[in-house]
């Protein structure tokens, strides 16, 4: 993944808070349904095309206690997987 | 007690009207059968505020749907506003060119048809001279176009014989991948014509056991959520908890028959909030003046129906001294309302107690695996 790579969420996309800060992720088009845990969720919630996944980790460590070291890779593999879905997708950075 | 913030779907009784007049019919003569059918945008509007709520699932229903002349118009406002839909039908009405729409939305989870019958005596018996002909029309239609099909079997006197000829018409000659079962039950129409059109002790007992052993013969492929394929299975699962001297099945023993109120809210042609459209005198509120999240959390008439869990089915004189108290759920609400006048309450109708004082079998226990 190049560095500059802006992940953004697909906005048909619908994000659904249910109880506890815990979400689904629901795709209109193909009716599929991901559970999201609040860490998830605040993730989904900076996926704006502004930020690199590194942002996004500087931001989950300024905004919530005990991150954990392996958080970087966790996060890499979420952002993945929620691309591999088609639920995110990224805009390069023109500057 | 724990609600999720706003409802997972809705389900929307877009019409009042219908181009039948089913004997049974549970909509009119209900507090659902209102004179005026909102206008288009009005719904339109709502279905911003149901995006807005993260709602994932529209039902439509009515009343018959299709009678709506801008249902087109309606579809593309649930598609824009990022939802799925479901239809629920009497079929009569779907054309080739409205199954090519509904598949091309690519957003419809299936059209629900109601079959009654393997042929046109039965099934037109409650629902008038050719029907039949008409909704098998209307499935090959959306058969043709892709759209899945589920069929509702709705039980009653004149085609209580015929439920293995149905299984062959639908699992075997069109195909389905299942059908669900219900019976006519004392609700709208049904109510003036009880003696004609529901099932009497022995004929429900009659439907319990053909139903299981056709579920049994083709693998499951025929469910229910109430009537007497449901009331056969929970019926037996009870009996022998009992028998075994289980001290309980988790979940039973209070008011637990239904969930819907957990997850989905219901709106009547006329646009009134209601907590289901089986329980439409409930009036909630109104859409478009009335805040959704608002009306889903707050609202002291759905929170008493919610609560209904938490009652215990041996508070209740009905119940004293019934064995199966541990493992009853005191079934569906709606019911114990048109029977008794309380929502609050275990049903009669499903009361296995009552089935079996009345001298009603169950039926053999192998017919339970599938
Ligand atoms: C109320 S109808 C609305 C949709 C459409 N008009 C139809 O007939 O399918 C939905 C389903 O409820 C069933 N139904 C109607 N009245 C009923 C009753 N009194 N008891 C049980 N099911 C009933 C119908 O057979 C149908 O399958
Ligand atoms: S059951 Fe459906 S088709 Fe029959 S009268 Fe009622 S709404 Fe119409
Ligand atoms: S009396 Fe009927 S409703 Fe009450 S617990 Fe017994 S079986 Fe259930």
């Amino acid at each position: 993944m190049p560095e500059n790579d802006m992940p953004i969420a697909n906005p048909l996309v619908v994000l659904r808070e249910e109880f506890d800060d815990w979400a689904v992720l629901f795709d209109p088009d193909t009716g599929n349904a991901f559970g999201l845990n609040p860490t998830g969720v605040f993730v989904w919630k900076c996926l704006d095309g502004n930020r690199t996944v590194e942002d996004i980790l500087n931001t989950l460590q300024a905004n919530c206690e005990d991150v954990p070291k392996e958080a970087e890779q966790h996060l890499n593999d979420f952002i993945l997987n929620l691309s591999e879905q088609g639920l995110v997708g990224y805009e390069i950075r023109k500057d | 007690m724990k609600v999720i913030r706003t409802p997972r779907s809705v389900d929307l009784a877009i019409t009042s009207r219908c181009n039948l007049r089913c004997a049974y019919c549970s909509h009119f003569g209900s507090a659902g059968d209102v004179d005026q059918d909102l206008a288009t945008e009005e719904w339109l509007r709502f279905f911003e505020e149901l995006s807005d709520c993260a709602v994932m699932q529209v039902i439509l229903e009515g009343g018959e749907p299709i009678c709506r002349q801008d249902l087109r118009q309606l579809i593309h406002g649930i598609v824009r506003n990022r939802m799925r839909f479901t239809i629920l039908s009497n079929g009569t009405l779907i054309t080739d060119e409205m199954a090519a729409f509904v598949a091309e939305t690519g957003r419809c989870d299936g059209v629900q048809v109601s079959i009654d019958g393997s042929m046109p005596a039965t099934h037109d018996a409650c629902r008038g001279n050719g029907n039949f002909e008409r909704t098998m029309d209307g499935i090959m239609s959306l058969s043709k176009h892709g759209v899945s099909v589920s069929v509702r079997v709705t039980i009653h006197r004149r085609n209580v014989k015929d439920l293995e000829g149905v299984a062959r018409l639908l699992l075997e000659e069109v195909g389905l991948h299942s059908f669900s079962t219900n019976a006519a039950s004392f609700m709208g129409l049904c109510r003036q014509h009880s003696e004609q059109v529901q099932l009497t002790m022995e004929e429900r007992a009659l439907a319990m056991k053909t139903l299981l052993r056709l579920r049994k013969k083709y693998n499951g492929r025929i469910s229910a959520t109430a009537g007497p394929l449901a009331e056969g299975k929970i019926w037996m699962e009870m009996e022998e908890a009992r028998r075994e001297g289980r001290p309980n099945i988790p979940g039973r023993g209070y008011l637990t028959g239904c969930g819907g109120p957990l997850n989905t809210l219901a709106v009547r042609a006329d646009g009134v909030m209601v907590p289901c459209q089986q329980m439409s005198h409930i009036e909630l509120g109104r859409i478009n003046r009335d805040d959704l999240r608002e009306v889903w959390q707050n609202h002291a008439e759905l929170r008493r129906i919610r609560e209904r869990r938490d009652i215990a089915l041996s508070d209740f004189e009905f119940c004293q001294g019934c064995d199966y108290i541990p493992y009853c759920t005191g079934n569906c609400p709606a019911l114990a309302y048109t029977l008794l006048g309380e929502e609050n309450h275990p049903s009669p109708d499903a009361c296995l107690r009552r089935f079996l004082e009345e001298g009603g079998r169950l039926p053999e226990e192998e017919l339970l695996a599938c």
